[in-house]
């Protein structure tokens, strides 16, 4: 598990999401990388129904990644994370009066996985309720641990089938510059994935409350 | 014909030599036998006297003359066999029937090889001797006959010195974590952690480095039974190839009379790769080639090149 990075690729003007996606793939055979199946991210979003007094209601996200198929992550807004098995999700419908299901707010990313080098790239499709929303790549360098060290290679590769939409290092690093990526790696990718969702689901409906 | 006809002249001057001998031989011992008698009674003392000089004068020019004799015959024998290079196989020229056996020719053939051999032997060692790139016993071969001492006292240290040089170099650089097994055995095996960017395993014999094995951070150095895995090889290919390098420069850093210089040189060069990921190529300025880092590192000045740029 090395370092991983998540971001936005917008969407080439007067092309269709899928067309975008297309000429990322395209890219990156060009590139050499090699195809390796697919993979798949989603979320669901859960509110709060319990008042606690005093206590602002955070929202609860359940996120599942096909990397840790057997796993299930659970984060807090802004607080803690946890990873639990799969029946996690059986929980959550027991505690049904405490949580309530925001099935609107399903959030579903798709796409293919490609290996070149000691890179993985994840280029999938953002979905939310059946409608394509915009596209995420993933770019993920295997052999380094420390996100600060790699983050210049990464960004170079990057831009070499992105080119000049790369995004600044992540801001989950940003805080931990020399601290271990390992141990943590599948909570600190689904945070970027979830910035990311939250991102695009406030692009397509402006104004509108997201909770 | 004429080797025969010079043997029959030679064993006719040999058996006159042989008959000299005995003459002189003999007329030797009547010189001591009237020596040893002495003056024979006379009436005078003159008389006795003069007898006695006059006999012993005779037979001291009988042993002259003899000797003279013989040195004049042995001037006809001469010295066919002494002086001949392959001294008594020189003898098989001798033989008439050339045609059959050809011995004479295929010995003289063999030992102008044996020479040849023997010259080009001598100039192969001192060219190797200057290069000394003894790395095990099994090369010392023939040389360790000459130089007993120096080579086996490098290679067989006493552990408690292996120890003590490993963490002297272990002291020097605090940002290389190294520790040290013996799991056969006398020679000693290192898991050298950099930073947190790699992991190398060093075999040792003595303080002479045989192999090493450079993995990733985040990569298993043992295997399942909790021994040191030496073998595997890294599964990122940044690794593979910083393997190869490190290869590279166990070859590279060699001086045999001061192994210990070695192993510091050698980790001197694997600290360097403390910034594999964030130092670019110093000839392209790019970080990544073929999607690899520069994984090359110069053995005197330690500066970043991508494999193909370092030329």
């Amino acid at each position: 598990m090395g370092v991983t990075c998540v971001c936005q690729v917008p969407v080439a003007e007067g092309k269709s999401v899928q067309q975008s996606v297309d000429i990322v793939h395209k890219k990156l055979e060009q590139l050499g990388a090699v195809k390796q199946g697919s993979f798949w991210v989603d979320c669901e979003t859960y509110h709060p129904t319990g008042n606690v007094s005093g206590q602002p209601s955070k929202l609860l996200y359940v996120m599942h990644n096909s990397e840790t198929p057997l796993s299930c992550m659970g984060l807090f807004e802004g607080g803690p994370c946890l990873i639990a098995d799969a029946n996690f999700d059986v929980l959550m419908v027991k505690l049904k009066s405490h949580f309530q299901n925001a099935k609107a707010h399903k959030v579903e990313c798709r796409g293919s996985r490609y290996r070149y080098c000691d890179f993985l790239i994840k280029v999938g499709t953002v979905t939310m309720s059946s409608s394509a929303r915009g596209i995420s790549v993933e770019v993920e360098y295997c052999p380094c641990v420390v996100p600060g060290e790699c983050w210049n290679l990464t960004k170079e590769f990057m831009q070499s089938f992105l080119g000049p939409s790369v995004p600044e290092l992540p801001s989950v690093f940003a805080a931990k510059p020399e601290g271990l990526f390992a141990p943590s790696d599948c909570i600190d990718t689904m945070t970027q994935y979830l910035e990311l969702f939250n991102k695009l689901r406030k692009m397509q409906m402006p104004g509108s409350n997201v909770r | 014909m004429a080797d025969a006809l010079h043997v029959g002249v030679n064993l006719d001057a040999f058996s006159h030599a042989i008959s000299g001998i005995q003459a002189l031989r003999s007329s030797v011992s009547r010189v001591f036998e009237s020596l040893k008698d002495g003056m024979k009674n006379r009436e005078t003392l003159e008389g006795r006297e003069k007898i006695f000089i006059s006999g012993f004068q005779e037979q001291l020019q009988s042993v002259n003359r003899d000797l003279n004799e013989l040195e004049r015959l042995s001037g006809l024998v001469g010295r066919p066999s002494e002086s001949h290079p392959l001294h008594n196989s020189g003898l098989l020229s001798l033989d008439p029937v050339q045609d059959k056996t050809p011995l004479y020719s295929q010995l003289l053939q063999a030992y102008k090889w044996s020479n040849k051999l023997q010259y080009h032997a001598g100039l192969a060692s001192s060219l190797l001797n200057q290069q000394s790139l003894k790395r095990s016993a099994n090369q010392m071969g023939a040389s360790a006959k000459r130089r007993p001492k120096v080579q086996p006292s490098t290679l067989v240290l006493p552990p408690q010195y292996v120890d003590d040089v490993i963490s002297r170099i272990g002291r020097m650089f605090p940002d290389l974590t190294i520790e040290l097994f013996r799991p056969n055995g006398t020679s000693a095996v290192l898991l050298v952690t950099l930073g947190k960017v790699l992991k190398a395993i060093v075999v040792m014999r003595s303080l002479f480095i045989d192999r090493t094995v450079v993995r990733g951070f985040n990569e298993n150095v043992y295997t399942e039974d909790g021994k040191l895995d030496i073998w595997s090889k890294s599964q990122y290919q940044v690794f593979q190839k910083v393997t190869d390098h490190a290869t590279t420069a166990l070859l590279h850093y060699q001086l045999p009379q001061m192994p210990d210089v070695v192993v510091r040189s050698f980790m001197t060069w694997l600290r360097s790769y403390i910034k594999l990921f964030q130092s670019p190529c110093q000839r392209c300025g790019r970080f990544l080639q073929d999607g690899l880092p520069p994984t090359w590192r110069d053995f005197r000045t330690l500066e970043a090149f991508h494999d193909t740029c370092r030329m």
